[in-house]
């Protein structure tokens, strides 16, 4: 248990008193439909509101570093949990995580065998985006985590993978980074694709993140 | 309707709520779940999950060191 909370009674009680408040501006809301064209009453599920929008969550993973791929998974996991779709874009250094350090490329050109050696070679070699000092950082952060009970960034995405999360890899970065398909992680619902999907996804979605 | 008893104690956010939509699965309409979790995200977190989700949160108590959510299946 964490120190900084308050009594969790009184939380509670003033969470109860939002929540009351919260459900009378609902009510009065709803009392008056026309007041707000267009506005979804009902949020069902993953059926399509008034609007034409999705329950869905579409994520940019551009970072390679252990810290945003736990902030993505991590979100990507509670939305899927929540009934949300989930799509992660992954592209540009985010391919990090996607690459399967078992498998490697064959027929490299120069610049990609240069991106083999640069880019981290899967979850287990991503640098943190602060503090790193060599990796000693990273290391640092997975005991923290560990000690915790905190998920690590390898359990998010199991669990993303149980909960339908589907991972695009972006064509144009594999092409710009030599990456072929043969080197990435097995996940089952990991497909190649451009930028034009990614808009499309996000267009019809609720909420789009850039990490 | 007989009720179901998650222990998710032990596990940080985000896998108790990972872990309730897992055995919300298994419910029926109407079926109750307590879940257990010494997260203190949990108690605001089974809440966002069950009014996003469209569930019945019953009640959320604080045992000695952990919580006690009692939710509804409705969706």
């Amino acid at each position: 248990m964490s120190s900084h909370s308050a009594d969790p009674s009184a939380q509670i009680a003033e969470l109860q008193k939002q929540v009351a408040d919260l459900q009378a501006r609902l009510a009065r809301v709803e009392a008056t439909p026309s007041a707000i064209p267009g506005l979804p009453l009902a949020t069902s599920g993953t059926a399509q509101a008034g609007s034409g929008q999705v329950e869905r969550v579409s994520m940019v993973v551009f970072s390679g570093t252990l810290d945003h791929a736990i902030a993505a998974f991590t979100i990507a996991t509670a939305a899927a949990a929540s009934g949300m779709e989930v799509e992660m874009f992954f592209t540009f250094w985010g391919f990090a995580a996607l690459r399967d350090p078992k498998k490697s490329g064959q027929g490299k050109t120069l610049i990609g065998k240069m991106f083999s050696w640069m880019l981290p070679r899967g979850t287990r070699k991503l640098p943190l985006s602060q503090w790193n000092m060599g990796g000693a950082g990273a290391k640092m952060i997975r005991s923290i985590m560990q000690g915790r009970k905190v998920a690590s960034v390898e359990e998010l995405m199991a669990a993303a993978a149980d909960l339908g999360v589907v991972i695009n890899a972006c064509e144009m970065s594999m092409g710009l980074m030599g990456i072929g398909q043969d080197e990435l992680i097995d996940y089952p619902t990991l497909k190649v694709c451009g930028a034009a999907t990614f808009i499309e996804r996000a267009s019809a979605g609720k909420v789009t993140l850039f990490i | 309707m007989s009720q179901k008893t998650l222990d998710a104690r032990g596990k940080s956010c985000p896998m108790p709520i990972v872990a309730l939509a897992k055995e919300a699965r298994t419910l029926s309409k109407g079926q109750e779940l307590v879940v257990l979790s010494d997260d203190e995200a949990f108690p605001n977190d089974v809440r966002a999950w069950c009014s996003k989700t469209g569930n019945h949160l019953l009640s959320v108590d604080k045992a000695e060191d952990h919580y006690r959510a009692q939710i509804r299946k409705e969706a």
